[in-house]
């Protein structure tokens, strides 16, 4: 595989638009290779491109290749650079990306913001591009200075000679630096020698976003642009009829109306017009992928594949390896201890579908021209938007050119691609003008990649002293890879898919016997990655069951998990932690309960408790407390931040998420049908952050599906009922 | 033809009736800090103050606005708290400070609501604020809003204590 050293070869950086590089600018092309210790054996998918240039006066600039969606990773990015290379924090300046090979995250292999890989991923590779930089910025200042480099000391992007106490700036040496050789040993700091990674300085994205500044998606803005409206059916594949056209096509301002999978787009000049004449514009669906499926019928199909499909096994993994390994089961255990149970506990669990809700509604822009094809977003996967617009543009992939926004709000909905085809089919049928197709929220709620509904069945062995013996967990639903034509997480193929069926019962519960499987129901409803994933039904169900089986055993909650965790290093003290935070064990007054619960996601270890008050069947938040060991932080104001934002999403999850189906079609609409937790219905949220100093993880997801097992928990334990079913506002007034 | 009093100038504007202020600012005064979010009123991304009190301007016709009220947005809101060039809004100082802004898309349409707030009650407390903001966070940052709110309250009356004993 050929090296890349030095500048960096401009024609991948895209043709279309370009990017102007002024003078006294170096730019560095770093082999990543061996930079990237996850993703060795994949020398090809490791390779970073130069997203670090230094200008003459000191200026650094980072294209930080994820999507900054609220998480903090372009912060956090820009500090693993920066912490090695010892420039001016202040003086380093983020940009956002654009889709690019040597962009690809060494972990996913591609450039994706999506499963908390992104801070883990880059982690070392980016601080490895920040030591190599320095140590070629140190080189060609110390040839400068006739001195040995290691007798230089750097700082803030200025390089000292101590014994002559003369310096250097970086922009200075850098573009004598930029031709030096990349050196290959490279020594990182240790954590203990940190300075920005962990610091509490505000992100850099805070100011532009207070002053209306940042560009969104929906910001998107040239000379000439259109705006297009869509007007969908309720599957990208539905075939339709469409009334109105010719009244819609005289109004003022309609440029055309443009046919796209699954619909039309009504371009306007400006969005009002192109809204009202959308709304003018009835579908009538002739055939459809989702028929007349409704709620009934959804409940009835997940019941009924427990009996009719076969099974997918998921197999327990050692999640202390890395990649995961599978633990092969002993063989009968899990057939003896069912047949010798002196009692065996059942439970059947429900969630419904659920959409993003996203602030930032969805929308894309896209522009054709002689040059190619041009696509602005807010795109959690720059990688398979480039090459789903290559694809259905039917242009190569160098004459097509994505480029990053800051997204409104990301959760796992803008990783899909559907707005993607809708902005460039657009775009199509107005060659030469950049077409910014915007989602009313209506087509926003109605035409999402929902969180597929999810029903789980669950039996417990018991033994004659008592002690859970065996776990047997099943969940019935639609497979989010299988709706996106790709294979089960993982690609092995005969398993289920972790999406759905990953951590149906934990892993770390070390000693009753575990099977998990996987009754796939191919629903097509479109579906999507939602924060937290498979978790984000999996929390609720295992740990809801764990609290169910301790409570009929007669044990408290925490003791039971506590013992069945055998001691786990970073799960047990969290646990702990939020126990005694909530006051688990404390005396309390009639219809207050409280409940516990935790889940991890990637390297975070998560643990919530609730208190609420039930009382004729109404019930009432008290408080939240959540502890978490989220490994080494990057950034903790940002991971405060977003633990008690994930709380805040769980609840909106767990009390009122639900999207209904009727006659084939989603039927949520706004936010007045859809309804999201304002300022008011948030009880009082504590954090405690536990660090540790393994790698880092990404914190987005870790608390989001705690809340609704620790919350149900705690219903129970003020006397009020079992909810199995998701969301709760089904069963008790709030 | 329709003339509006934005950010302090007079702008013309040529849209149907019917349209929202929010797309007239959006995109015929090229003033985007101003978020859609629901086009019905309920997320406050869109919140303007016209002559000083928060409006959800995706409810706000053309037609309904006179030419003698005052549109302020996001974009010149420090402008109007009378700070120095460049300097920002003690609100907007304040959402740095306690580092509010996750997304950020809703955050500029929450400034708006607060400094809408802050004038009707310069010194509110927790309850009052989370009665007073019914804007929408979809990444959940409403505590650190209480926060920022009630510092950028304290910096306001400071300031209007100091100029008070300046003038006496
Ligand atoms: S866009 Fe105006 S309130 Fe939501
Ligand atoms: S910061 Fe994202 S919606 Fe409020």
């Amino acid at each position: 595989m050929a090296r890349e050293q030095g500048v960096l070869n401009l024609s991948r950086r895209g043709v279309v638009g370009g990017l102007s590089l002024g003078a006294g600018l170096f730019v560095l092309g770093m082999p990543m290779v061996q930079a990237a210790e996850p993703a060795a054996g994949h020398p090809e998918s490791a390779r970073f491109g130069a997203m670090l240039s230094i200008d003459a006066a000191s200026r650094v600039r980072l294209i930080v290749p994820s999507t900054e969606m609220g998480q903090g990773t372009q912060e956090a990015l820009a500090r693993f650079v920066a912490e090695e290379l010892d420039c001016d924090w202040a003086a380093l300046e983020v940009e956002l990306p654009w889709a690019d090979q040597s962009f690809a995250n060494p972990l996913a292999r591609k450039q994706i913001t999506a499963n908390s890989m992104t801070v883990m991923g880059y982690y070392t590779s980016l601080r490895k591009l920040g030591a190599a930089s320095r140590a070629m910025l140190v080189a060609a200042a110390a040839a400068r200075l006739g001195v040995p480099a290691e007798s230089l000391t750097v700082h803030g992007g200025v390089i000292r000679d101590p014994a002559s106490d003369r310096t250097l700036s970086f922009g200075d040496v850098a573009q004598a630096a930029s031709s030096l050789p990349v050196p290959q040993a490279l020594t990182l700091k240790p954590a203990s020698a940190f300075t920005i990674i962990g610091g509490k300085s505000p992100r850099k994205d805070l100011r532009p976003k207070v002053m209306g500044q940042a560009e969104f998606g929906i910001d998107v803005h040239e000379e000439g642009m259109l705006i297009g409206v869509p007007v969908l059916a309720p599957h990208p594949k539905a075939s339709f009829e469409a009334k109105g056209l010719e009244a819609a096509k005289a109004r003022p301002g309609i440029h055309a109306i443009v046919p796209v999978s699954g619909g039309l787009v009504v371009i306007a000049d400006r969005y009002w017009r192109a809204k009202s004449a959308a709304d003018t514009i009835t579908l009538t669906v002739t055939a459809s992928p989702l028929d007349k499926l409704d709620d009934k019928g959804i409940h009835d199909r997940l019941a009924a594949a427990f009996d009719e499909v076969a099974p997918k096994p998921f197999p327990q993994f050692d999640m202390n390896a890395f990649p995961p390994r599978i633990v092969p089961e002993v063989s009968g255990a899990f057939e003896a201890a069912f047949e010798e149970a002196a009692r065996v506990i059942e439970a059947e669990y429900q969630v419904p579908h659920l959409a993003h809700a996203t602030l930032e509604p969805i929308c894309c822009s896209a522009r054709f021209d002689e040059q190619g094809l041009l696509v602005r977003g807010p795109l959690q996967d720059p990688d398979n938007s480039h090459r789903t617009a290559a694809k259905l543009s039917g242009l190569p992939m160098d004459k097509v050119r994505v480029e990053i926004t800051y997204a409104g709000g990301g959760f796992g909905r803008k990783w899909g691609v559907d707005f993607v085809s809708v902005a460039i089919e657009a775009a199509r049928g107005v060659p030469g003008r950049m077409v910014k197709t915007i989602w009313p929220r209506e087509q926003d709620l109605a035409g999402d990649q929902y969180r597929p509904a999810y029903m789980a069945r669950s039996r417990a062995a018991i033994g004659k002293d008592g002690s859970l013996t065996a776990i047997h967990s099943r969940i019935a639903g639609e497979s989010i890879m299988a709706y996106h034509g790709r294979p089960p997480m993982g690609g092995m193929e005969g398993l289920a898919d972790a999406t759905a069926a990953g951590q149906l019962i934990y892993g770390d519960y070390a000693d009753p016997v575990k099977r998990i499987e996987y009754h796939e129901v191919d629903l097509q409803v479109p579906v999507g990655f939602w924060r937290s994933v498979s978790m984000s039904q999996n929390a609720f169900f295992a740990e809801s069951f764990i609290d169910e089986i301790a409570r009929e055993t007669g044990q408290s909650p925490l003791a039971l998990r506590l013992a069945l965790l055998k001691g786990h290093p970073r799960i047990t003290p969290v646990l702990r932690k939020a126990a005694e935070m909530i006051a688990l064990d404390a005396p309390r007054a009639k219809g207050i309960g409280r409940g516990i619960a935790f889940s991890y996601s990637g390297a975070n270890f998560c643990a919530i408790g609730v208190e609420v008050e039930v009382k004729d069947s109404s019930l009432s938040l008290k408080r939240i407390a959540c502890a978490c060991d989220c490994g080494l932080m990057i950034d903790p104001v940002s991971v405060e931040g977003q633990l008690t934002g994930g709380i805040i999403f769980g609840l909106q999850a767990s009390l009122w998420g639900e999207v209904h189906f009727e006659d084939g079609r989603p039927t949520a609409q706004n936010f007045s049908d859809y309804r999201l937790p304002m300022m008011q219905d948030v009880p009082p949220i504590e954090v405690v952050l536990m660090p540790g100093s393994e790698e880092p993880g990404n914190i987005g997801e870790a608390s989001t599906p705690v809340i609704a097992p620790a919350l149900v928990n705690a219903i129970a334990d003020a006397g009020g009922p079992r909810i199995r079913t998701l969301p709760i506002a089904r069963t008790l007034t709030i | 033809m329709k003339t509006l009093t934005v950010n302090g100038a007079q702008r013309s504007v040529d849209a149907e009736d019917d349209t929202p202020l929010l797309w007239v600012l959006r995109e015929d005064l090229a003033l985007p800090g101003t978020k859609f979010g629901c086009g019905i009123g309920m997320c406050g991304a869109c919140t303007v103050h016209i002559d000083g009190e928060a409006v959800r301007s995706c409810q706000m016709p053309v037609s309904s606005l006179e030419s003698g009220q005052a549109i302020t947005t996001i974009e010149a809101l420090a402008g109007s708290a009378s700070v120095g060039e460049g300097e920002l809004h003690p609100l907007q100082q304040a959402w740095i400070d306690e580092q509010v802004p996750q997304c950020g898309y809703c955050q500029t349409g929450m400034i708006m609501a607060a400094a809408a707030l802050l004038k009707e009650n310069p010194e509110p407390d927790e309850a009052a604020i989370r009665e007073g903001i019914t804007n929408l966070c979809r990444c959940g940052t409403y505590p650190r809003i209480v926060r920022a709110i009630q510092s950028a309250g304290r910096v306001i009356r400071e300031r209007g204590a100091a100029h008070a004993r300046g003038s006496a």
